[in-house]
């Protein structure tokens, strides 16, 4: 039972960066990706380029944001032991974390409500920004447990392991842009690229994950708890995982051309 | 203050706000569903209208539900940790579940619901908003089987310096939670109904175009505050004999006893206004004819929340000096090592952020209300236009 547990755990936490990872990384190459389309001379302005891509991952966002409150839930029940001492040893990083998540959120919710160019192109640069700040606390919080939560976790370790979570983050929010706008043809390669680089998103978590896992084992909860969770949750797992393959289904590449393209989009 | 005190302050703010939010929801995700159903059923546009008017204004106060909910379900490791290492084996479990069954397929059913607008079948898509509903009820279950534990630490024995479960069915029918989790649905339905007959009674009293269109959505509200209403009043009641028992000093201190009254003095109010005025004026429209009625119900839309955060300030505030009652002291509790300016820091981060959002979001609520039903993000399709060919430059 602990090891399903544990299992759901790096599965949930190894998912976010996966999933999550590209909607970071596209909110980060708002401005980068937008201007390559203009040079591209396509047509629109920087705008209407940056609503594209918005457009292209707002299906998702709520789908793969979840797996990490899903993440921390589960810290809470399977390894209480932890949770606090994890949560409140990264105190700077998960209070940096959480706003930037918050941020970038806010960013996607509002930035269509209001008519007006300035309103949205505010909201577009908290969304890039809080986007970076995600990606550069995560790496920074890694860093942090990796070297058994020290009191001072700003330092250049951290700073560069931010540096590679952004990096993935970004290539992988590249790839999900070149599949989610690829024709019929290009798709299956494009397909295979996006595979490529959710590995490639989710390396910086497995990596540090592998690592701290054993010692993980000796803070699971007892029995009588795990029992209680299994049975509630284990029979609601393939609806998650319905739940999830229907997002995709429903929301891939042949969605955005044809009929489906003059769908404006909510965010 | 000290740094319990702006501990204390920092969640309790980041809790009321986030409830604010969620009592809206909970009232407004059945409300919505129930116009889809009726649009799907019988063919007629102003339904499918109402939907998309009252399902947008939903989905954006949803935002602030979600913001509010990540902060507070990281609080509790970041400022109490002393909570996970004394009751995290019992209290660990509820909120487990409930990010796994219950959030984890809201959220993903809602980006479906939203996004899937004009591209799932319809009979799919009206699924999607009845599982939204449903696994938000099922959130607010977990969430109130997690807090009547707080309340009233059932099923559990102390082992050692901690609680251990001994049996969950206590938690499930905790005798904090049986009348309180009821008394939670009828206010956010009371509450989502007050938001449709006020945004219903603005149009009416501008006599803006959509006259038909808000006096079928008055209505629906006024039906449903109805049963809101009734709901949310007698359970209010009936937790009355558990109180006693469980926490007799409960109603003692200055602020539950006022926010008791508080809270009374409004559901009571309401409830008669709702059973006696508004629920007899839908005779004939009446009340929708009536335009000097139209101020009195739009002054009166902020009332069940008052009333939502006064229940909770009386619930909360009422346990103290516990956060596991008799048990665990929120002192206790309190992370070790946790500074004066950790927690200044993170007091002005969510504070000042939720905050900020939270008075963008109920602006933008108040400007799609007043901007009607014309012109909405949600489900709207655009023209044929050209299309522009996006084939981005990688």
């Amino acid at each position: 039972m602990e090891i399903i547990w544990l299992t759901v755990f790096a599965v949930l936490l190894i998912g976010y960066f996966a999933l999550e990872g590209f909607d970071v990384g596209v909110g980060m190459l708002l401005p980068v990706l937008s201007r390559a389309g203009e040079r591209a001379g396509e047509p629109g302005t920087r705008q209407q380029h940056r609503d594209r891509l918005v457009a292209a991952m707002a299906p998702f966002v709520l789908a793969n944001e979840v797996w990490l409150v899903a993440v921390a839930g589960t810290l809470f029940g399977v390894f209480p032991a932890l949770e606090g001492t994890v949560l409140s040893g990264l105190y700077p990083l998960v209070v940096a974390l959480l706003a930037s998540w918050v941020l970038r959120d806010a960013g996607l919710w509002f930035r269509r409500r209001i008519d007006g160019g300035a309103w949205r192109a505010f909201w577009d640069a908290v969304l890039c920004a809080a986007s970076w700040g995600l990606a550069l606390s995560w790496g920074a919080a890694l860093a942090s447990v990796v070297r058994g939560l020290p009191a001072q976790p700003f330092d250049l370790p951290a700073l560069l392991y931010g540096g590679v979570v952004a990096a993935a983050f970004a290539f992988h929010g590249r790839a999900f842009m070149a599949w989610k706008l690829s024709g019929p043809s290009e798709s299956p390669r494009t397909g295979r690229r996006l595979l490529l680089s959710a590995v490639v998103a989710a390396l910086p978590v497995a990596v540090p994950l592998a690592v701290v896992i054993p010692s993980m084992l000796d803070h699971v909860a007892p029995s009588a708890t795990l029992n209680v969770l299994s049975l509630f949750v284990l029979p609601v797992v393939p609806i998650m995982i319905g739940a999830q393959v229907w997002v995709w289904r429903a929301f891939g590449p042949s969605g955005s051309t044809g009929a489906a393209a003059r769908i404006p989009s909510f965010f | 203050m000290d740094v319990l005190d702006l501990a204390r302050l920092q969640f309790a703010v980041t809790g009321s706000l986030h409830f604010l939010f969620v009592v809206l929801t909970l009232g407004l995700a059945p409300l919505v569903a129930i116009m889809q159903t009726r649009a799907l059923i019988s063919g007629d546009p102003l339904f499918e209208r109402m939907t998309r008017f009252w399902g947008q204004i939903y989905v954006i106060n949803y935002a602030l539900g979600v913001f509010t909910g990540l902060v507070m379900e990281f609080q509790f490791g970041l400022s109490w940790s002393g909570l996970s290492h004394f009751a995290g084996d019992v209290f660990g479990a509820p909120l487990a579940i409930e990010t796994l069954v219950a959030f984890f397929l809201e959220s993903t059913f809602l980006g479906l619901w939203i996004f899937g607008w004009n591209r799932l079948p319809k009979k799919l898509h009206l699924a999607c908003i009845w599982l939204v509903a449903l696994t938000a009820y099922a959130s607010a279950f977990w969430i109130m089987v997690a807090n009547s534990f707080l309340q009233n630490p059932a099923g559990s024995v102390m082992r050692g310096d901690h609680l251990a479960l001994t049996d969950f069915g206590a938690l499930l029918t905790n005798p904090s939670l049986v009348m309180a989790f009821p008394h939670v649905i009828g206010a956010g339905l009371f509450t989502g109904s007050f938001v449709i007959i006020g945004g219903s009674a603005y149009h009416l009293f501008r006599r803006t175009s959509e006259q038909e269109f808000f006096r079928r959505s008055l209505r629906t509200g006024v039906l449903w505050a109805f049963i809101g209403s009734t709901l949310a009043v007698g359970f209010g009641y009936a937790q009355f004999a558990f109180i006693g028992e469980l926490q007799p000093d409960k109603f003692k201190g200055a602020v539950p006893g006022t926010a008791l009254g508080v809270m009374i003095l409004i559901g009571q109010l309401i409830q008669f206004i709702v059973m006696l005025g508004m629920l007899p004026l839908l005779f004939r429209n009446l009340l929708a004819r009536f335009r000097w009625v139209h101020p009195l119900l739009m002054i009166m839309t902020p009332l069940p929340f008052v009333a939502a955060i006064t229940g909770w300030l009386v619930r909360e505030v009422g346990r103290q000096p516990w956060l596991v009652y008799g048990k665990l002291s929120v002192a206790d509790a309190m992370s070790p090592g946790l500074t004066k300016g950790m927690i200044t820091l993170s007091f002005a981060a969510f504070v000042g952020v939720l905050g900020l959002l939270a008075v963008v979001d109920y602006v933008l609520i108040a400007r799609t209300v007043r901007r009607g039903p014309t012109r909405l993000d949600l489900g709207a399709v655009e023209p044929a236009e050209p299309s522009p060919t996006p084939a981005l430059a990688l």
